[in-house]
Order: C-alpha cells, then sequence, then structure tokens
C-alpha cells in the first residue's frame, strides 16, 4: 500500500469537531466586546470602497489580519494544530501587505464601475464575510458564542478580504494580497469537511467562485477590458 | 531515578513475579471479572490488555472545560485498573493534557507511560524524551516508540543509551493503517525491541501474515491501534442499532460491540494491548469492560471476523 494513498483527510486533523468549535467560542469568548469594533470597521471599509477609496479601504482592513493572527491562530490554534504558528505569521504578513499596498497605491484598480462580475462577486463577498458569516454557526444549531466573525476569526477575514481585493486590485497585487486570504481559507475548508462541520462545503464553494473571479478578473485585465486599464 | 519510581517500578516487577507464578503457561484467559493482564515477553511484567491511545481525542490546548473532562476520562482508566497510556508528540497538547490529568489525579502504580520520539532525530532523542517526560510531569517512561520508523536508526541507538541509564524501561517501534510492513518487520527481525505498535482489527488483519507470528518467536509486545478503525467501525455498528448475535454473548462474553471489537483483538495470542482512543467516560467503561474474561477462543474468533465480513 503505498504511504499516501492510505492517508484520509481525517487522519491529517489532530482534534475534533468539539474542540474545534470550543475553539471558536474560546476566542468569541476572549475578544468579547471586540467583534463589535471590527464589524464597524469592515463595514466602514465597504463603505470607502463604495466610495471608491480603495486605498484607504485596503488600509482599514490591516488591522483585521493583526488581530485574527494574534489572537485566534498564535494565542489559540497554536495549541491544537502545529500548521497555525505559521499560518498566524502569514496573517500579520497579509496586514503588512495590505498596509503597504494601501500607503503606496500600488495596483490599486481605479475603474469607477461595479457592474462586472468579479466586482459583483467581491462586493457580495464582502458582505457576506462581514455580515452573514456570523451568523452560519447559530442558524446551523450552535451557540452565538460560536459564530464566526471579521477580524477575529480566520475564515470571515479571509472571504472578506478577497472580496474587497476583487473590487479594489488589479493584476499582481490583485494575487499578491489574494495568495494568503486564499490558502487559508481552503486549508480551513479542507479541516472543516474532516471534521464533518455543515458550513464546509458553503466555505469551499465561495473560495472557488471566488478564485473564478478572481481568474476572469486577470484575464479581462490583461485583455484590457473592464478593470479601468 | 527517583524513590517514587523506584517504588513503583518494584511493585511493577513484584506484580510479574506473582502473575508468572499465578499464571499457567498461555498466561492470560483466566475467567475472571478483573481486567485479564499479559506478561510482557521482555520481562513478564502484566500489562492490561485494554489501554487508551490520545491521538485526536486528547488534543484540548488549555481549553478548561475540555482539560477537566479529559481528565475524567483518566480517571475512569485508572479506576478500571487501567495500565498503558499512549500518546506522540505529533498529538498537539496531547502530552499536556495527560500531564494535567496525572498532576489532578496522581501516578497510581498501574500506569504505564508510552510516548514517542519522532523525526527529524538530528541528535535530539534525549531531548525530546526529555520534553515529553516535562510535560507529562514524570521522569521517566515506561515505553518509548519511535513513531512511525523516523529515523529509526538514529532514534534506536540513543534509545538503548537511555534505557541501559535506566531512563526508560522498554523500547518500541510504531507503524498504522498497514503502511511500511516490509521494513517494520526487519526491524523487528533484526533489532532488540521490546514492543512492536501497529495496526490490527476486525477489518485489518494484515499483521496476522508475518508480524504477529514474528512478534511471538522474538518476544515483541504486541500494540494494536486502532482497534476501531478510528472510530467508523464502533461507530457504524452502533448506528446500524443491531445487538451483538446472542452466540457471541453465550460464547465469547460479548455484551457490547466494544466488547466484540476489543475482545477480538486482545484474545489473538500474540497481541498484548488495544489501545482505542476515547473523549467519553460512558466510551472509556465500555472500553475498558472489553478487557474483562472471558475471551474469545480461536474458533470463535473466526465466527467474529465472518459476522463482521457480512455485514
Ligand atoms: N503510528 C502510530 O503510532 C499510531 C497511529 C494511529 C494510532 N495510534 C494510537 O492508537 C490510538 C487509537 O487509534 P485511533 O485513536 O486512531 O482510533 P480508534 O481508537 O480506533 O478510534 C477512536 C474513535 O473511536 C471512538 N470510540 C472509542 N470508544 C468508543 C465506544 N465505546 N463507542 C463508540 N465510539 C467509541 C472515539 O470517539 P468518542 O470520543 O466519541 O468515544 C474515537 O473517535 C491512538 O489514539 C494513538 O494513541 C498510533
Amino acid at each position: 500500500m503505498s504511504d499516501w494513498s492510505s492517508y484520509r483527510l481525517q487522519d491529517l486533523i489532530p482534534f475534533t469537531q468539539e474542540v474545534y468549535l470550543r475553539l471558536l467560542q474560546r476566542v468569541s469568548e476572549d475578544t468579547w466586546p471586540l467583534q463589535i469594533a471590527l464589524l464597524v470597521l469592515g463595514l466602514a471599509a465597504f463603505a470607502l470602497a463604495l466610495a471608491h477609496r480603495n486605498r484607504l479601504a485596503l488600509i482599514f482592513l490591516a488591522p483585521a489580519w493583526i488581530c485574527s493572527g494574534l489572537v485566534f491562530h498564535l494565542q489559540h490554534y497554536a495549541e491544537l494544530n502545529w500548521a497555525a504558528p505559521y499560518l498566524g505569521l502569514a496573517f500579520l504578513a497579509q496586514g503588512v501587505i495590505l498596509s503597504l499596498l494601501g500607503l503606496t497605491g500600488v495596483g490599486i484598480d481605479r475603474q469607477k464601475s461595479f457592474g462586472n462580475l468579479p466586482a459583483l462577486i467581491g462586493l457580495s463577498s464582502v458582505l457576506i464575510g462581514v455580515v452573514a458569516y456570523p451568523l452560519i454557526a447559530p442558524l446551523a444549531g450552535f451557540s452565538w458564542m460560536q459564530a464566526e466573525s471579521f477580524g477575529v476569526h480566520a475564515d470571515p477575514t479571509a472571504l472578506t478580504t478577497l472580496g474587497f481585493c476583487l473590487v479594489v486590485l488589479r493584476r499582481t497585487a490583485l494575487w499578491l494580497a489574494s495568495i494568503i486570504p486564499l490558502s487559508g481559507a481552503l486549508l480551513s475548508g479542507l479541516t472543516l469537511l474532516a471534521l464533518a462541520l455543515p458550513w464546509a462545503s458553503a466555505l469551499l464553494g465561495m473560495l472557488g467562485v471566488i478564485l473564478t473571479a478572481l481568474v476572469w478578473k486577470t484575464v479581462a485585465s490583461a485583455r484590457g477590458v473592464s478593470d479601468g486599464s | 531515578m527517583t524513590h517514587q519510581y523506584n517504588r513503583r517500578h518494584a511493585l511493577k516487577l513484584l506484580a510479574a513475579g506473582l502473575t508468572a507464578l499465578a499464571l499457567p503457561k498461555a498466561a492470560v484467559l483466566a475467567a475472571s471479572t478483573a481486567t485479564v493482564k499479559k506478561p510482557i515477553p521482555a520481562s513478564g511484567e502484566p500489562l492490561p490488555v485494554i489501554g487508551l491511545g490520545t491521538w485526536r481525542t486528547f488534543n484540548v490546548g488549555s481549553d478548561p472545560q475540555l482539560l477537566a473532562e479529559r481528565a475524567r476520562v483518566v480517571d475512569a482508566f485508572f479506576q478500571h485498573g487501567g495500565g498503558l497510556i499512549d500518546s506522540s508528540p505529533m498529538y498537539g497538547s496531547a502530552p499536556d493534557v495527560i500531564g494535567y490529568a496525572l498532576k489532578r489525579l496522581g501516578k497510581p502504580d498501574t500506569l504505564f507511560s508510552a510516548e514517542k520520539v519522532w523525526s527529524p532525530a538530528g541528535g535530539t532523542t534525549r531531548e525530546q524524551v526529555g520534553e515529553l517526560a516535562r510535560r507529562w510531569g514524570v521522569e521517566t517512561f515506561d515505553l518509548v516508540q519511535i513513531h512511525n520508523l523516523t529515523d529509526w536508526r538514529e532514534h534506536l541507538a540513543a534509545l538503548r543509551e537511555l534505557k541501559a541509564a535506566g531512563k526508560i524501561r522498554y523500547i518500541g517501534i510504531t507503524t498504522s493503517h498497514g503502511r511500511r510492513h516490509a521494513e517494520f518487520e526487519q526491524v523487528m527481525a533484526s533489532e532488540e525491541i521490546d514492543f512492536a505498535q501497529l495496526t490490527y482489527n476486525i477489518t485489518h488483519r494484515e499483521a496476522e501474515r508475518r508480524l504477529l507470528p514474528l512478534a511471538r518467536e522474538r518476544g515483541i509486545a504486541v500494540i494494536a491501534n486502532r482497534p476501531y478503525d478510528g472510530g467508523n467501525l464502533i461507530k457504524g455498528l452502533k448506528r446500524r442499532g443491531k445487538q451483538v448475535p446472542q452466540w457471541a454473548v453465550e460464547e465469547c462474553g460479548c455484551k457490547t460491540w466494544a466488547d466484540f471489537l476489543l475482545k477480538f483483538i486482545v484474545s489473538h495470542p500474540a497481541v498484548h494491548c488495544a489501545i482505542p482512543a476515547t473523549t467519553r467516560v460512558e466510551h472509556l467503561n465500555e472500553n475498558m469492560r472489553a478487557g474483562h474474561s472471558p475471551m474469545p477462543s480461536a474458533v470463535c474468533r473466526e465466527r467474529m471476523a465472518r459476522t463482521i465480513e457480512t455485514l
């Protein structure tokens, strides 16, 4: 039997569903009521993006990554998963990347219309990440304290940021700012799948749509269509 | 070596001597409600046939609620006279969680601490063992195993030195899911080891062909991991909602599916201990009861295997 073919996804996840749900809960308890401030921050960034203040919107996102990297990954998840410290560092790096892109203006999308598919998917992802994601766990029958929120828990932070990237960035910068949220959320989606959490497929589905939109925007950008170039 | 360790060690050897005197040649399956023990070939020390695994189940970090729940599982394990607890540096916070439970409950004489070393060895074997002992809050380990044969030559040399210095009592190697059996067999055949841990359960019987006979021939104690195939086996059987067949109740003493699956494993003459992992005291209780005699005969075991095949 070849070594790798004998592994199942579950064999690679070193904790149980119960422990992961408790992790979500403990992170919420330890940060409450920071969630409210981060929700306001996320909505403010959304308003800035709608007002085409793209650089400022990116700068508004950076604290969410720093907070989630520190609290979710480094402070809590690192106790359970050897990969979490690396993810935590990647989250901090993402905070720096977003700040630098915002400060320098490199790769900012200057188009004024939201009437294209990537932008619409981007705006929807932002709203899903900031507003709808915290409702998923309670709607799936889990407690409010197990709700995941933007800027605290990893997945809504990644989803929201990917949405912003689709709206405010283009070309190389678009991918530079997307690679960490995309890979982090993909790993997380697979973890949720292995733990049989009901929202695993929703997260992975969203990532599929976002990836398609990223490719779409890149191709359109290369052709000089609808990206303001 | 601490005074406490000396006492524990002496008691274990005394118990080993008494067991060796009291038991017939086959040494195990006397009818009683106490947990069956099998003598470790290297020493004759009796080992309860049901141990406790900790992969996934004991990785709970510093969560106070889950720490208290896992301590209750360990407490129940000791109440049943449980011995072997198996962990690994690859199991996240599990060694710390065992340490937490042992600090809370104390270390009973029955405790048989089993840890593992992992790659890269790179001269770190001693360091790894020392760090794990600190996490468990123990002076020494009863057994240190080389996890999945990683860097086994280097680890084995270092573990031998630790054993000679009295820092560990037994040395072992592990594999699982039927992986690397050829290399495992080669190490079993050519090296002086006390324990071999491998996957063996009613649906994964590959080890019966070569590894289990070799273990008997070489006097190596066998620990069976994944006794429930990671949980699928027992949860699947319980979900079906069917009772254990009446013949298994009457002939093999199997009242529950836990009995059925675990007794099948530990009644193999080459197997010394099965290590189901659990997060729940009621499951632990069920698992520990499977270690009571009577145990199924060879004929009965085949019937059990056929029954599972037809499900
Ligand atoms: N290479 C290696 O060295 C290696 C590899 C694999 C495993 N191991 C060792 O072997 C141990 C056992 O293997 P494993 O943990 O993979 O799998 P396992 O023991 O076959 O199955 C564990 C699962 O069974 C469930 N369970 C236990 N008792 C039950 C009962 N009475 N009724 C219903 N469900 C029950 C547990 O869920 P609940 O929490 O709900 O009870 C848990 O999810 C590991 O923990 C580890 O220590 C070593």
